[in-house]
């Protein structure tokens, strides 16, 4: 699969149709999504549709908009209507249909890209595994003994592999850069709020945020752009750069170490004080919410829900009111601290994970000298961060033939411009970048 | 005695026993030889009546809770400095507007010992450390017995009206009250059980030789003229007195046990062991320490004192006590629940049932939510 962009161009430009480029991909979806079992619904009615639509408006001398015809999936808590919303459950596998387009989809669909599928995804985006009862575990395309990563595994996955150009995802505490992180493709967390949530099926909105997987900077420039209705300003002016110490210095690959000296070696540390009591205030309020989400669901048929996140959201919905006041009490003290702290950087550098994809047969990760469940740990470097509501980009490192693994770029409210402008530095130097996975599903799709 | 768990303030039973008494005084005074024997009974009965506090004391109590020095001697401090000073603040300041025996009446409260009895009881109410109240409010009364008298003739000395007339009468008073004191708790280990098995029999030798001795003090104060003395304004001033007092040591008490960041319970203790004082101690002390004929007027500002505490600690007993089952109901609502009964009970309240095979599910889970509010708080 060729890159967002130059798909786009192709079909503006007329040297392809985006019926052409659809039915490519709806052709090969199927069966090169098999092995990794990341897509849940293929919509190729709809797909053909709007296709069509984009080329008739290409044939009036119209402008189609930035992503003509460029399919793209979304992870399976947007709606899309039409369908039943499901966030990954069989709980909602027969809801009324949704009876229009989540905003973000709407915003996309303006802009000539084209649906034909919707993502696997941890069951109520609660985890950071994509292990799914219903539809199953979404396999890495480096190695499909191992997890993509979660909770927006699935649209991680299908970018990776080159089977779509771009996906939407959800980050609450890191589900869209821990999957980047581990299938080794760029992924945006917002600045919290900053992007359309309507119509996306909720999990803990103190954090809740929509987020978009792309394989170069400039795809992601694009598509943010278009989700945002905004245009990343043009700057010229000197990037500061820090890079984030303490615990974000622990349970590290040596090869984030090593590129985070190779791209700033004398920027300075900034330790963020309390960073594992955010951790924790972001766990207690994750948890709170979404209990308190479902709990009627859970009251009515608990063992309708998944497994892997059942007893989960039963212990979230059991916690006390007093203890997420606070958790969210301290939260705003914490934000405060350390928005003064960062004042003086526009661009934070930490690892994204703490380590490459797990096996799917032994989800576990060493935390602390500790083995712990993947599902629960493997956003120990995103969630203080989803906690600040500051965006996030996760950048992979360019390593060939290897797991892939990421770092965060992380910038202040609003600096997601920023993150760009350094990302594409970091792009150019040949530090971060896409790499095909090697073996049956690298190549060429479209 | 307000020991229940009564929340309202009441008017003491005992308090009616000593208004009667002392209408019966007035009405029908003792006098002539009559009046020597009743004396002669009075001071028998407050023999008697330190003999059996002597034996009622547990020296096991005061040593048990000897280890909170910082506490008993917060609660001395406030009932033998404290107390002191602010009595004879307010009789200077008052001088000249009351009657000089009421104001030395006034004063000589101040110097008495806690209560045992109700500091302990009201501690309870209050959900303080009863044990500690126990040491501490029996170390005052212990102390009391060489203290009070040792501070009327420091503060009370100079004669005349009202006054103490020399250390000679103040040592043989001290031997008056200390001798029986001294024999019952020396016999303690003789008669220390059936005292203890029989405090309800010992009540109204207790309590009736408190009356005698008010029956006999009023009688003389009676004959003296002390209702042509003391008028209902005396007895309004004395009780805006009253109140005066016991705000300024309970607000002090309660400013210190802040200072010295003293825990809950412990502070508890030092608002009620420090803001008493003895009724049981005090008339037998001023039958002792002051002439018969002023020994009446000299008991008013205590009688009056003591109903006042009794009110002003009751209400706050209650209030303490509200306030520690807010402060449990706020920790239960804080915890993460755990033990399979909470749990139980957390998703009862969320009109949830957990299915049995997902509890030890949720038991992990909710061990692992515990850890995090743990680091939250800082706790891990």
């Amino acid at each position: 699969m060729k890159q967002a962009l130059a798909i786009a161009a192709d079909v503006r430009a007329g040297r392809t149709s985006a019926t052409a480029v659809v039915e490519a991909c709806l052709a090969s979806l199927p069966a090169d999504d098999a092995p990794l079992r990341a897509v849940t619904r293929i919509l190729a009615d709809r797909a053909r549709a709007e296709a069509s639509a984009v080329d008739a408006q290409i044939a009036a001398g119209r402008d189609p908009g930035p992503l003509a015809g460029l399919p793209y999936g979304v992870k399976d808590l947007f709606d899309v209507a039409g369908l039943p919303t499901t966030a990954g459950s069989a709980l909602y596998a027969d809801a009324p249909p949704a009876i229009a387009d989540a905003d973000a989809v709407s915003r996309l669909r303006a802009a000539g890209a084209v649906l034909v599928a919707t993502l696997n995804m941890d069951e109520f985006a609660y985890g950071f595994a994509t292990i799914n009862a219903r539809h199953g575990t979404t396999r890495n395309p480096h190695d499909t003994s191992r997890l993509a990563g979660g909770s927006s595994g699935g649209s991680a996955a299908v970018v990776a592999a080159g089977l779509l150009p771009f996906t939407l995802g959800s980050d609450t505490n890191g589900s869209v850069r821990v999957p980047a992180s581990l299938t080794g493709v760029y992924g945006l967390k917002p600045t919290h709020g900053d992007l359309p949530m309507g119509g996306v099926f909720p999990f803990a909105a103190s954090f809740d945020d929509v987020g978009h997987f792309a394989t170069s900077v400039a795809d992601m420039i694009a598509i943010w752009e278009v989700l945002a209705g905004t245009v990343a300003p043009s700057d010229n002016s000197a990037i500061r750069v820090a890079r984030l110490g303490g615990r974000f210095g622990d349970n590290v690959d040596p090869d984030q170490v090593a590129a985070l000296t190779a791209i700033a070696p004398d920027a300075p540390v900034v330790v963020l004080p309390d960073i594992a009591r955010a951790r924790s205030a972001a766990f207690l309020i994750t948890a709170f919410e979404g209990g308190a989400l479902h709990r009627a669901a859970l009251a009515r048929d608990a063992m309708s829900f998944d497994p892997q996140t059942r007893d989960r959201l039963i212990a979230g919905a059991l916690l006390p009111q007093t203890l997420c006041d606070e958790a969210q009490a301290f939260r705003v003290a914490f934000r405060r601290r350390v928005l003064d702290l960062i004042a003086p950087y526009d661009v934070l550098l930490a690892p994204a994970t703490p380590c490459v994809a797990p096996p799917v047969d032994s989800p576990s990760i060493l935390i602390d000298g500790e083995m712990r469940p993947a599902r629960a740990d493997l956003g120990i470097h995103t969630q203080p961060i989803s906690f600040l509501g500051l965006p996030s980009l996760a950048v992979p490192l360019l390593r060939s033939g290897r797991l892939p693994i990421g770092l965060q770029l992380v910038g202040k409210p609003g600096g997601e411009a920023m993150l760009f402008r350094y990302a594409s530095m970091l792009e150019q130097r040949g530090i971060t970048g896409v790499s095909a996975p090697v073996g049956a599903l690298q190549g060429e799709t479209a | 005695m307000a020991t229940s768990s009564r929340t309202l303030p009441t008017i003491d039973p005992f308090l009616i026993w000593l208004i009667g008494t002392v209408a019966a005084a007035s009405l029908l005074p003792v006098r002539g030889d009559a009046a020597g024997w009743v004396g002669l009974i009075a001071d028998l009965a407050i023999a008697l009546l330190f003999f059996l506090h002597g034996a009622k004391l547990s020296r096991a109590a005061i040593v048990q809770g000897m280890g909170n020095w910082r506490l008993h001697g917060l609660v001395l401090s406030s009932t033998y400095i404290l107390f002191p000073v602010v009595g004879v603040v307010l009789v200077m300041v008052m001088a000249g507007h009351a009657d000089p025996l009421l104001l030395s009446g006034l004063l000589f409260l101040t110097l008495l010992p806690s209560t045992v009895q109700s500091s302990i009881a009201f501690t309870a109410m209050a959900g303080g450390d009863v044990a500690a109240a126990v040491c501490s409010a029996s170390l005052s009364n212990l102390l009391g017995i060489a203290l009070t008298p040792l501070l009327v003739a420091l503060v009370m000395h100079g004669g005349g009206e009202g006054g103490v007339s020399s250390w000679q009468s103040v040592r043989s008073i001290a031997l008056q009250l200390l001798a029986p004191f001294l024999a019952g708790h020396l016999l303690r280990p003789l008669i220390g059980g059936f005292v203890d098995r029989h405090k309800k029999l010992l009540q109204p030798v207790d309590r009736g030789s408190i009356l005698l001795v008010v029956y006999s003090a009023f009688s003389a104060a009676v004959v003296g003229g002390i209702w042509s003395k003391v008028g209902l304004t005396d007895l309004l001033t004395l009780l805006a007195l009253s109140a005066v007092v016991l705000a300024v040591i309970m607000g002090t008490n309660a400013l210190v046990a802040r200072l010295f960041k003293l825990p809950r319970q412990d502070a508890i203790v030092l608002f009620f062991c420090g803001s008493k004082k003895s009724l049981v101690s005090g008339v037998p002390m001023a039958g002792a320490l002051f002439p018969a004929a002023q020994v009446g007027i000299v008991l008013l500002p205590l009688m009056i004192f003591h109903q006042l505490q009794l009110f002003l600690c009751a209400a706050m007993a209650g209030r303490f006590r509200r306030q520690g089952e807010a402060l449990v109901a706020t920790e239960a609502a804080r915890a993460v629940p755990r033990a399979q009964d909470d749990i139980a009970r957390a998703a009862a309240d969320r009109d949830m049932a957990i299915p049995a095979s997902c509890m030890p599910g949720v038991e992990a889970n909710l061990a692992l939510l515990d850890g995090h509010a743990q680091t939250l708080r800082g706790d891990a």
